[in-house]
């Protein structure tokens, strides 16, 4: 008598998994670093997707109160019909949150939007996307950037691999 | 998550898919050497990548691999007498050399020429470091030989064995660069496994159970950096190469042999799970191979007389519920290898990438996909060879270190992740 990982195992048994949705959408907050990857930004987001939000800016405003940073100032994401969203609320509402930085451009901003993601526990990743004439210590300036605040840090070689890793995160 | 026509094209790898192209432009692991130890031994049957085939030593001690069927009635040539330089279908008695060349046809006469006009198709075997390689690409375009540093050093250093994985080969590969599953489930066998524990770097392992992922495509492949919290302002780093399109290195524990894998397909619902050990510098201790041979490490026991793990899906893979519950294994399945395989073969025969949902950490495993996706293309529609085939790609070792915390592993490792004939390698 076949046992039942042998039985449970096979082409036809695979067929009759549940059919039903096991998860729901996942909120997506995209945010570009700097001008080169909000370009590469503005346009993956012209694509189909489950909901994911892209942000092409970060802008600072001295405000006090909630959701402010360490030097009293409130952090804005610029979305791409141009109005400014409170960084804090934009990612306690996410799921997890991509940034993405052209190698060498200035990504120190990503250090803001860590402190959000670590204020309501979401996960940050980073990517940095290859740019025309960047070095090797560029990519370096870019990881450097990012390093201290992702769980997970990618550095592509195409930017192709924004959208392929959207895609396979649902988002 | 991939849609279904990506899962598929990723997945076939037959004659004439995408993905079987691109196979068929590397060396691929066929046999293990011991299998056609001698002139004259039986004939080994196996298929690779959807091909049914026959590899046998003739009586010169050359190695031939053929189509399996006798052109004549279509025979298994596994029945086949393997003698004075060829072999002979025990049917009518047709005989053909190691480059499936029909050399006789005992009822026609001799004189006709009718055998030259018969020959069955033959791709190249080679034997280096104990591993018999085929390439079933297009003659003209036969690669290098393998560089990858297991099969480099000598014999005596290294150690091979296989092991049959009753699931598409993907899923199997994707296991080898998944280092987020190591904390969970395989804990325990750091400390246990004679070829893991005592092994400096282990008490990372154990105490920071989150680590931080770095992924960064290279030349062959990937690198995928894992790295946890160390003492003095530096982090614990473990490296895993992944050279395309199926080779996977772990990184190595203290002075222990490194060890890595090769996920090749058989059919599009099997494949071969490869594991070799090896150490750069030394020879493999009596303790080591007997280890390894016991199935410790990530090498398995077998049923005797095959290469099918004695823990297979026929007997629940000896699930061990008092074992799971006590601790002893996270899963309930003894072994690191059939740890995986069990897993892996419980997602069904070809898993369904539409249904899953992964996250952040798993970014290797998009980019490999990725990579892999965007290979086949280059090399279907426009006739590029895909990373991987060039032997300087193989060129690369896995390596654990510390390194200050400011430190990039790209240029902190770029020595460690090197290979150095007669260097030791990089390890805590």
């Amino acid at each position: 008598m076949l046992s039942e990982s042998a039985r449970m195992t096979t082409a036809h048994e695979a067929s009759f998994r549940v059919q039903y949705p096991n998860s729901r959408p996942r909120a997506a907050r995209i945010i570009a670093l700097d001008p080169e990857s909000a370009a590469l930004v503005n346009e993956v987001s012209k694509r189909k997707w489950n909901g994911a939000k892209f942000f092409t800016s970060l802008s600072f405003t001295a405000e006090s109160g909630p959701g402010t940073t360490d030097q009293g100032m409130k952090a804005w994401l610029g979305d791409l019909a141009g109005r400014a969203m409170d960084l804090a609320s934009e990612v306690a509402e996410s799921d997890f949150v991509v940034v993405i930085t052209a190698a060498g451009e200035d990504a120190r901003a990503a250090s803001v939007i860590a402190a959000a993601c670590k204020a309501h526990n979401k996960s940050l990743i980073g990517l940095v996307v290859p740019k025309d004439g960047a070095s090797e210590e560029d990519v370096g300036t870019s990881l450097d950037h990012l390093r201290p605040h992702t769980r997970m840090l990618v550095v592509a070689s195409g930017r192709d691999y924004i959208e392929t890793m959207l895609t396979a995160l649902r988002a | 998550m991939l849609r279904k026509e990506q899962n598929d094209y990723l997945c076939q790898t037959d004659p004439g898919t995408p993905m079987g192209t691109m196979f068929r432009a590397y060396w691929m692991p066929a046999l293990l050497s011991e299998e056609l130890l001698e002139p004259d031994c039986p004939p080994v049957r196996l298929k690779l990548l959807g091909e049914r085939l026959i590899a046998f030593r003739d009586s010169e001690g050359k190695l031939g691999l053929i189509d399996e069927f006798c052109a004549h009635r279509g025979v298994s040539l596994w029945f086949a007498r393997n003698e004075e330089c060829g072999l002979r279908c025990p049917y009518h008695g047709w005989k053909y050399d190691v480059t499936g060349q029909c050399v006789e046809v005992p009822s026609e006469p001799a004189e006709s020429g009718y055998a030259k006009k018969v020959k069955l198709k033959n791709y190249p075997l080679i034997d280096k470091g104990g591993v018999l390689w085929t390439y079933m690409g297009p003659p003209e375009k036969t690669p290098p030989e393998p560089m990858y540093e297991f099969c480099t050093v000598p014999l005596n250093q290294t150690f091979m064995t296989k092991r049959l994985q009753e699931s598409n080969w993907l899923q199997a590969m994707e296991g080898g660069i998944d280092s987020s599953h190591v904390s969970f489930l395989h804990r325990g066998d750091l400390s246990t496994d004679p070829l893991f524990k005592g092994a400096g770097g282990n008490k990372y392992n154990m105490q920071d159970l989150s680590p931080v992922f770095e992924v960064v495509e290279n030349e062959g492949g990937l690198l995928i950096g894992a790295r946890r919290n160390a003492e003095d302002d530096q982090y614990y780093w473990r490296i895993t190469p992944w050279v395309m399109p199926c080779y996977t290195g772990v990184p190595p524990r203290g002075d222990h042999p490194i060890h890595g894998h090769f996920w090749v397909p058989i059919d599009d619902e099997n494949c071969w799970a490869w594991s070799y050990d090896y150490h750069p510098t030394r020879p493999l201790s009596e303790n080591e191979v007997s280890a390894m041979k016991d199935g410790k490490g990530i090498h398995v026991k077998y049923v005797p007389g095959t290469y099918r793990p004695l823990a297979n899906k026929d007997n629940d893979y000896l699930m061990d519920r008092a074992g799971q519950k006590a601790g002893k294994t996270f899963s309930g399945i003894e072994g690191i290898g059939m740890q995986d395989a069990s897993l892996q073969e419980s997602m069904g025969p070809i898993c369904d990438r539409t249904k899953e949902n992964l996250v952040g950490t798993d970014n290797g495993i998009i980019m490999a996909r990725h990579r892999l996706l965007r290979a086949a293309r280059a090399l279907t529609e426009k006739g590029i060879t895909p990373p991987g085939v060039d032997p300087e790609h193989h060129k690369v070792r896995q390596a654990a270190l510390l390194l200050k915390r400011d430190v990039q592993y790209k240029d902190g490792a770029k020595e460690a992740l090197k290979v150095k004939p007669g260097v030791r390698q990089t390890s805590v």
